[in-house]
Order: structure tokens, then sequence, then C-alpha cells
């Protein structure tokens, strides 16, 4: 009989099993929108540390680094917490109704394994969406030393996250299979608005 | 004591949409003893559906495919129709039917 446990398998087992917890509870679409969810959260709250340190006068980059550094970290752990808690209570929730329908405990059963197995790579991924987004978005300023202009290094900076912002439209776009570069300009308004309310209120 | 081979068995399953019936018609069709497997849905509901499983090979073993079916999720209501020994025995049709 098939040994139960995904740890004991071989590599072309695995990946057959992890294909199968694919297959049962729909891993890649539930991952994917949580990235895109939060990679775009990521790049938007950088975008806001960007235009509060510019606006503030901050010229030493060292701040801003820090301060996006911080604040992805704690983007990181808010996603990866967030999406555990969120991700198994709902796993939960759709196992519990199946064992009343079915009159048969779930838990040890492929389905239970896949529940268990969304929840760790769906908070894997939803950790590390916007921290990775917001690490990009940051690459000018860890930049300075070649840069040498701290003003242009936030309008690299800038620009970095509309392309990002950009990119996850089209990826969105594609994901739909409809008009991409009409996603891409959607996402990318995201961003503009953003710099724009950041730079009306900061305006003195 | 010694039990013949079994050579055909026709289940009714209660199973859960996913694993799809082409996943688990792939995954007892690698079953030892398993010359090929038929699946019928007969009956579809919210999160489950009924399923009538017929398998047959030289030498099939209920334990191993009663544990596959309850690894994805399903549960053995019945065993419908068994065939065992050396040839598969048809069901015959009598004044009764």
């Amino acid at each position: 009989m098939k040994k139960n446990r995904v740890w004991w398998l071989s590599i072309p087992e695995f990946l057959a099993e992890i294909q199968s917890y694919n297959q049962i509870v729909g891993i890649t679409e539930i991952a994917r929108r949580y990235f895109v969810m939060n990679a775009f959260d990521g790049i938007l709250t950088t975008i806001g540390v960007l235009a509060g340190n510019y606006l503030a006068g901050v010229r030493d980059l060292s701040i801003p680094i820090r301060i996006g550094i911080a604040t992805s970290i704690a983007m990181g752990i808010s996603g990866l917490w967030g999406a555990y808690l969120t991700e198994t209570a709902e796993r939960q929730r759709e196992l519990s109704e199946l064992e009343k329908v079915s009159l048969i405990d779930q838990r040890e059963t492929s389905i239970g394994r896949a529940s268990r197995f969304a929840v760790i790579i769906v908070s894997i991924v939803d950790g590390l969406a916007p921290a990775l987004a917001a690490l990009i978005v940051l690459t000018p300023l860890f930049l300075d030393s070649v840069i040498q202009n701290p003003v242009l290094s936030y309008a690299l900076a800038g620009g970095t996250a509309l392309v990002s912002l950009f990119v996850l439209g089209l990826f969105l776009g594609k994901i739909s299979e409809a008009n991409l570069i009409g996603f891409g300009m959607k996402t990318l308004m995201a961003g503009i608005v953003a710099i724009a309310i950041n730079f009306l209120l900061g305006a003195e | 004591m010694t039990f013949g081979n079994l050579r055909r068995m026709v289940l009714d399953v209660l199973k859960p949409l996913e694993p799809d019936i082409v996943d688990l018609a792939r995954k007892i069709a690698t079953l030892s003893g398993v010359d090929g497997v038929n699946i019928t849905i007969y009956e579809i509901d919210h999160h489950v559906e009924n399923a009538k499983i017929t398998v047959e090979g030289e030498q099939l073993s209920f334990q191993e495919l009663k544990d596959l079916i309850v690894e994805n999720g399903g549960a053995v209501h019945s065993i419908d129709e068994v065939a065992a020994g050396k040839r598969t025995v048809e069901e015959v049709e009598t004044h009764q039917d």
C-alpha cells in the first residue's frame, strides 16, 4: 500500500503527490491570488514609505532603507500569520463540511493532507510576496553609492514601483486572458494616485 | 485455509468530488493485480458523488482497493458484485429476474 507521508516518498512520487494536492485544493489559484494581492500591497506601502521620507526632507537614504526593510519584514510576518490563520480556518471549514456529508474522518486522507499542504504554501507565498515586492522597489536606494544622488534614487525607486505595478497588472491580464495593457494601466494608476495624494498632502 | 483469487469487484462508493474519477481510476489502475477499472457516477451532490467502481484483474486485493478509496476520502457503501476463481462467471438470468 502507498505510504501515507509525503516525506517518505521518492522525488517523482513526491512531485506526483504535490500535483495531486494541487488538483484537490487548487493551491496554484489560491497562491496566485494571494501573491498578486500582497505584492500589490507591498509595492504601495513602499511607495508610502518613499514618499513620506522624500517629503519629510530625508536625504540620508539609510533611513528610508531601514524603514523600508522593517516595513517589508512586518508585511512578510503579517502575510505569513494572516494567511496561515485565515487559510487554516477556511480549510478546516471545508473539511468539516465534507466530513458532515461524507460521514468520513477526512483528516488523514489525501484531502486532509492536501488542505494542510495548501495552508503552508499559501502562507509562505503570502509572506514572501509583499516583502520581496518591497525589497525590489527599494533596490535603487541600495544602489545609492553608485547613483550618488538621493533625489534621483527616490525617483528611480518610484519608477521601479510603477514598473512593478505595471508588470503585476500584466500578470493579472495574462491570468484573465483579457487586455494585458488595460490591466497594467489599472494597477499603474493605483501607484500614480498614491504618489499624487502623498505629494498633494505633503506639499508645503 | 486458502482463498481463491478475486477477478471482479463492483463497489458502490461515496466519494468527494476531488480527487475526480479520472485521478481515482488511474490510481486504482496502478494497484497490483488490476487489469482494468471502470468508474461510473450515478449521483452528484454538493460536495460528494456516488460512484460504481468496477475492477477486474487476475488477482485483486479488496483490502488494497478499499485502502486506496479511503485514502482518497471515499467510503465503500456496499460490495455489489464479486467474481472469484479460475475464470470470471457472469451473473445468470433466472426466471425470478
